[in-house]
């Protein structure tokens, strides 16, 4: 049974072997209960139930007090790796657009800010590069992962 | 009830409580939020922005008067501390359950406020206001002001609240561009783009003390509470007692609370907030004319229900709290829809599923449940999770086992952040002040998983997967029925 998720750092491929009812990987062993909880035995012997849900292509695992979060993959589908694209990290309005096409900025320079839930927030650059395009004016409003605009990296 | 969310279902349980038939009031996205449900009628309100309702006056007292209702009361946030509504809904014959818009008027800008404060003799910040209402003067005009409070110091719209139109300046050279931050977030949040200036006071405390005054000439102070430990000033941890506390303290800041209270013939609950230095000096910094988020805490250790006494004293009865007792420690925490990992922003998503703890002493108010969907249409704070026990090391131990039961899968919270703050040694001994989030994480905080639970939720994800629990149910672990395939056909149920 193998599996492909993409979490924080990255992607990783997942092979689960089966004993009985129970997977396992790692040494740590889950098997699913009536409710629809996951019973987790831990290679040290410890035992902690998870609960999952599975929201669009993310399933969400809380287990001992910490939540996970892991994207599902689909077989044969393409990575989605960011290309450089800022994007929105949240639905807002466009307040000031503070650079222009073709301006060199350095990393942490602020690029954009928005209002969203009637707080500032500021879009900054990730790397040192030039501003190639720009995708909204102030006032616009933007929906959350709307790219705003481009930043090509200079070597 | 003009208001929505967590506080619309605290106020609404009260007066169910006291016997009050209640009418809520929704923006037509809410209308099949917890609190329309909590309520014996529900106005549904024209219009698709906050703008057009819950801050439309006019819409709001109609809703009030078309339902026969007597008295309106506001919670906190929207029009809560907006004298004008005040005083239309007493013009329109209807009780207001707070204090008179006069003292709201005084002591809701803040600048007038500091103006009051230092004629009633209590302490107030060192620090500047400007009057000037025009763009390029005010500027200008602050930053003359800013030579003479001198750095690190804070700018405050007159007008502000919740952490809005508020900058730390620590450099004179960031001044400008956080002048004209705060002004433009003054004016977008309030209208109103008048900004002060208060020194920046490094390694004090928020200490607040809760008031209550009825119309039968009583003014008396329920203690305090400490809420330090912010995030873009915004609380996120409050306790009471203080921590470091003395009786001595707290009949100082107490009377000067009353005090405060009476220059403004205050009446309702109240609270006023204080800055306490290391020095063991305390500055008023400004009243809140409402009921406030962290009201709980206060109410678990003196057992004064305080939403009943604002009922109560909006009535004309007297309050029927009597001297003033403290028992044991109590704790809130402010649950936010938002990725502490990622500068706090806030998140959006459903509530795929809401598993709040339980036991004694655990006390939570929230405004939703399990299925609803968290939007950017209104203020991130999904609930309150408060807990009450004999001591602080006690409430502590008891804040974390609940935390670590809480479950929320659908949507970013700040539970995990949470649980670690109370593992930090400033929390631990109480020694907290309002920069201890940025002392104990400066470059910004992340959760500390182990690769064994890294590695488990892995495995849990891959087998749910397998399993196809998602195809089991939109959201899986929420419907046992499905969940467990029964030996027997069952062709009709009954429930009793």
């Amino acid at each position: 049974m193998q599996h492909m998720f993409s979490g924080k750092e990255g992607e990783v491929e997942v092979t689960l072997s089966k004993e009985g009812e129970a997977f396992v990987l790692e040494g740590h062993r889950t098997e699913m209960m009536r409710d629809g909880r996951m019973r987790v035995s831990f290679s040290d012997g410890t035992s902690h139930l998870a609960h999952v849900a599975k929201v669009g292509d993310v399933w969400w695992v809380h287990l001992n007090g910490q939540t996970f979060r892991w994207e599902r993959i689909e077989p044969g589908s393409a990575s989605n790796t960011n290309d450089g694209g800022l994007v929105a990290p949240m639905p807002g309005k466009v307040l000031e657009v503070l650079v222009s096409v073709g301006q060199e900025v350095e990393a942490g320079e602020a690029l954009m800010v928005l209002e969203a839930m009637k707080m500032e927030h500021r879009i900054v650059a990730t790397t040192d590069g030039v501003v190639s395009a720009l995708h909204f004016n102030a006032g616009d409003q933007v929906v959350q992962g709307a790219a705003l605009l481009e930043l090509e990296e200079s070597n | 009830m003009a208001n929505r969310g967590e506080i619309a279902c605290r106020i609404l349980r009260a007066c169910s409580e006291a016997g009050h038939p209640t009418v809520a009031i929704c923006a037509s996205n809410d209308a099949s939020s917890l609190f329309t449900e909590l309520a014996d009628e529900v106005v549904q309100l024209e219009g698709d922005t906050i703008a057009t309702t819950y801050l439309d006056q006019e819409q709001i007292i109609n809703a009030a008067l078309q339902t026969g209702a007597t008295a309106i009361h506001p919670g906190f946030g929207f029009l809560s501390e907006r004298a004008e509504f005040a005083r239309a809904v007493s013009q329109a014959g209807l009780v207001w359950i707070g204090p008179s818009p006069d003292a709201i008027d005084n002591m809701g800008d803040k600048m007038t406020a500091r103006q009051t404060m230092r004629t009633a003799g209590v302490p107030v910040i060192p620090g500047e206001e400007v009057e000037e209402a025009d763009e390029a003067l005010s500027l200008a005009a602050l930053k003359a002001a800013s030579q003479r409070v001198g750095y690190p110091l804070l700018l405050k719209a007159s007008s502000g609240g919740g952490g809005k139109g508020m900058r730390a300046v620590h450099d004179p050279a960031d001044f400008e561009q956080a002048a004209a931050g705060a002004r433009r977030e003054a004016v977008a949040a309030f209208g109103d783009g008048r900004i002060y200036i208060e020194r920046l006071l490094a390694g004090s405390k928020h200490v607040e003390i809760q008031i209550l005054a009825d119309q039968h000439g009583r003014t008396v102070h329920l203690g305090e509470r400490e809420c330090s430990v912010q995030r873009r000033h915004q609380k996120v941890f409050e306790e009471a007692p203080g921590p470091t506390m003395t009786p001595a303290l707290r009949e100082a800041m107490g009377q000067a609370a009353v005090a405060a209270a009476k220059a403004v013939d205050y009446v309702g609950a109240g609270t006023v907030e204080f800055l306490l230095a290391p020095t063991g000096e305390f500055f008023f910094l400004e009243m809140n004319t409402r009921i406030q988020v962290e009201h709980p805490v206060t109410e678990l250790v003196t057992g004064v229900d305080i939403v009943r006494e604002q009922l109560r004293i909006a009535q004309g009865e007297p309050m029927s709290c009597g001297e003033l007792l403290i028992r044991g420690h109590a704790i809130e925490v402010r649950l936010y829809a938002e990725d502490a990992a990622n500068g706090f922003l806030p998140s959006i998503g459903p509530l795929a599923v809401f598993r709040p703890p339980e036991g004694p002493g655990i006390r939570l108010d929230t405004g939703v449940r399990e299925g609803d969907e968290v939007t950017p249409n209104y203020d991130p704070m999904l609930a309150k999770l408060i807990v009450w026990a004999p001591s602080r090391e006690e409430a502590l131990q008891k804040m974390r086992r609940a935390l670590d039961e809480f479950v929320v899968l659908g949507t970013t919270t700040n539970i995990r952040f949470l649980r670690e703050l109370c593992d930090a040694p400033a929390v631990i001994s109480g020694q907290t002040t309002t920069t201890t989030i940025d002392d104990l994480w400066p470059n910004g905080w992340s959760p500390q998983h182990t690769q064994a639970h890294e590695d488990a939720s892995l495995l849990v994800a891959a087998a749910a997967e397998t399993l196809g629990l998602h195809r089991r149910s939109q959201f899986s672990g929420t419907s046992s029925d499905e969940a467990a395939p029964s030996p027997f056909n069952t062709l009709q149920r009954r429930y009793p």
